[in-house]
């Protein structure tokens, strides 16, 4: 074995230099754990709740006991969601009031104009995909479909939670009308994370960016080339939008 | 002749014999209790026909021995042919056996054993109940006796407020509350065919204890026998769907889930009889109703202490959602219906159009 010469790799590949481009704050990307982790118990622990008629529904509530802790989960749950609110809503206007968190995440005409070309695209009207800034108008929707809900859940949550003492001070068919408003909202709401968010994250690509903060060059030019064009002072290439 | 004396013997003996049956059967052919046709009436009748007839036991209390001939002829039995001597079974002679019972309760305790002879299914039903439950303890708890009369027993439902009355000999009380009620009023002042009397509720023989878990559960229920009788209601201008709608109501699905799953754990949750009051039920339009807008509050008080007066409007009542009852509701309910169609239905669709994009430019990419 010692006679034969080594082999060694002669020709080592070419230097590639792969940027990677800052997406997600550290604290951003920790609401999200903890946005992912409320939500996925909320809705484990509500769907027995909303069913309780059912079977199955019973079959976990199998006691009084059980139905107490399943709503004391969802409670500690809830709390921990409205805790996350507070921080987004303080920490998104602090940080935007002193320019270092950027507006790209509020919804602009131009999203309506990305919409209809991507509509037209998929139906094939049109040839070249439209480019994308930081977010594109999918991921708004997301945004903005979640912050909604999230408000009507907590704010019809707090009133199923203490509905005694909120008609002292508004009408007593809230209550009602909360009950309704929250049990339908949840399901649509996770319809629409498993349909629209995870084709979108996991499907269509898989894009980690929010667990990473970091999104690299290849997927910032697919996807953000409008972004990248910014951030770089390069343009992305008239192909930009194209699947390389 | 020695020879023929012995073959005479059994032909005496069988004559004798015969003549003793006969003999048996003709004078002593009364005591035989197990027939229903006697003729002890009329015989039983020649001494306890007088009205003075009475006498005093052990305890000192007097016990009247008089039988009112005409008012026996009415009773349900006496026509049939079933008289004296079916019941008191252990008088075959005169003069009778004497009287070994100290009191007059004792006396009715023992002699209601004669009912189980004929009605023995009933008499079982009787000893299920929460009346022989406490008959050890409790020497005035009812006996069938108590109940239907003895000697001059009469159809027990006729008029129907009988059935009331005769409850209402022990259970006062109650029935005061009972003959004031919608149920109650219709019963008394109009012999109303369809409301309920005691027994409809409660059973007729084997009467349950109302108080228990189980009867709690199943009370909706019980309400929902003629609520939810939609000929029935139409009869007096009465939803139908009260008993549907409340089960979708937040007290109602828990009532449901207890009596499907814990029947036997007490639970708050309101049932028809915790609002509407038991046996002092009145309309809601009544003003002694405790459902009545004006005693709302306080009804709901008693679960909910506490509350203010916008809590009676968080109860939708026994109506579906309407713009005129509830428009809150009914907005909120108009916009989820809109929403949720095409929040799920724009997603699917978009995310389908997606794929199919996908899967066209990767065929076009493959077959260039």
């Amino acid at each position: 074995m010692s006679e034969q010469p080594m082999q060694t790799k002669t020709d080592s590949p070419p230097v590639q230099t792969v940027r990677v481009f800052k997406r997600f704050s550290l604290g951003q990307r920790w609401e999200h754990v903890l946005l992912m982790l409320s939500f996925t118990v909320l809705l484990l622990t509500g769907l027995p709740q909303r069913y309780r008629d059912t079977g199955w529904s019973q079959q976990i509530l199998a006691t009084p006991d059980m139905v107490y802790l399943v709503q004391t989960i969802h409670r500690i749950a809830a709390v921990v969601l409205i805790l996350e609110v507070i921080y987004h809503l303080g920490a998104g206007i602090y940080q935007m009031a002193r320019r270092k968190l950027s507006a790209d995440i509020f919804i602009t005409w131009q999203d309506v104009r990305d919409a209809g070309q991507m509509v037209a695209y998929l139906l094939f009207l049109r040839k070249d995909k439209p480019t994308f800034g930081k977010y594109n108008f999918e991921q708004k929707i997301t945004y903005w479909f979640i912050f909604v809900g999230i408000g009507i859940m907590v704010v019809t949550g707090l009133i199923l939670w203490f509905p005694e003492t909120i008609t002292w001070v508004l009408p007593g068919s809230v209550v009602p009308a909360s009950k309704v408003a929250h049990s339908t909202e949840a399901i649509v709401a996770a319809i629409f994370i498993v349909l629209w968010h995870f084709f979108h994250v996991h499907l269509e690509r898989l894009n980690l960016s929010i667990f990473t903060g970091k999104m690299n060059e290849e997927d910032m030019k697919t996807y953000h080339a409008r972004e990248y064009d910014r951030l770089t002072g390069e343009k992305a290439g008239q192909d930009g939008g194209k699947q390389p | 002749m020695d020879r023929r004396w012995p073959r005479l013997i059994l032909p005496i003996w069988f004559a004798a014999a015969l003549i003793a049956a006969g003999l048996y059967l003709t004078v002593f052919q009364p005591a035989r209790a197990d027939q229903p046709h006697q003729e002890t009436e009329a015989y039983c009748l020649s001494c306890h026909g007088n009205p003075d007839l009475s006498m005093t036991l052990p305890s000192g209390e007097v016990l009247p021995l008089f039988i009112d001939a005409e008012h026996l002829k009415q009773s349900v039995h006496s026509p049939l042919g079933i008289e004296c001597q079916a019941c008191h079974t252990e008088i075959k002679t005169y003069p009778h056996p004497p009287i070994e019972y100290q009191t007059r309760r004792e006396l009715s305790r023992a002699y209601y054993l004669s009912c189980e002879k004929c009605h023995s299914t009933i008499y079982e039903k009787a000893q299920d109940s929460m009346h022989a439950a406490v008959a050890a303890e409790n020497p005035s708890a009812p006996v069938c006796t108590d109940c239907h009369g003895s000697h001059y027993i009469q159809s027990p439902n006729q008029p129907r407020s009988l059935v009331s009355t005769t409850c209402s000999n022990c259970h006062g009380e109650v029935y005061e509350k009972y003959k004031e009620s919608i149920h109650g009023s219709a019963l008394m002042e109009e012999d109303n065919p369809d409301v309920p009397v005691c027994t409809d509720c409660h059973g007729v023989h084997n009467i349950q204890d109302p108080r228990t878990e189980q009867f709690r559960i199943d009370s909706p229920e019980l309400c929902a026998g003629c609520h939810a009788d939609a000929e029935l209601m139409s009869k007096y201008d009465l939803p139908a769907d009260v008993y549907d709608l409340y089960k979708l109501s937040w007290h109602g699905v828990d009532v449901s889930v207890y009596k499907a799953r814990w029947p036997t754990i007490w639970h708050d949750s309101a049932v028809c009889t915790d609002c509407h009051g038991i046996h002092d039920i009145f309309q809601t339009d009544d003003p002694r109703s405790s459902v009545n807008p004006e005693n709302l509050l306080a009804t709901c008080q008693e679960c909910h202490p506490g509350v203010g007066p916008n809590w009676t409007d968080a109860w939708t009542g026994h109506h579906e959602i309407s713009l005129e009852r509830s428009p809150l509701l009914y907005y909120i309910d108009v916009f989820y219906s809109s929403l949720v169609p095409v929040v799920l239905w724009g997603a699917g669709i978009y995310v389908f159009l997606q794929i199919v994009h996908l899967i066209v430019e990767r065929s076009r990419r493959s077959l260039r």
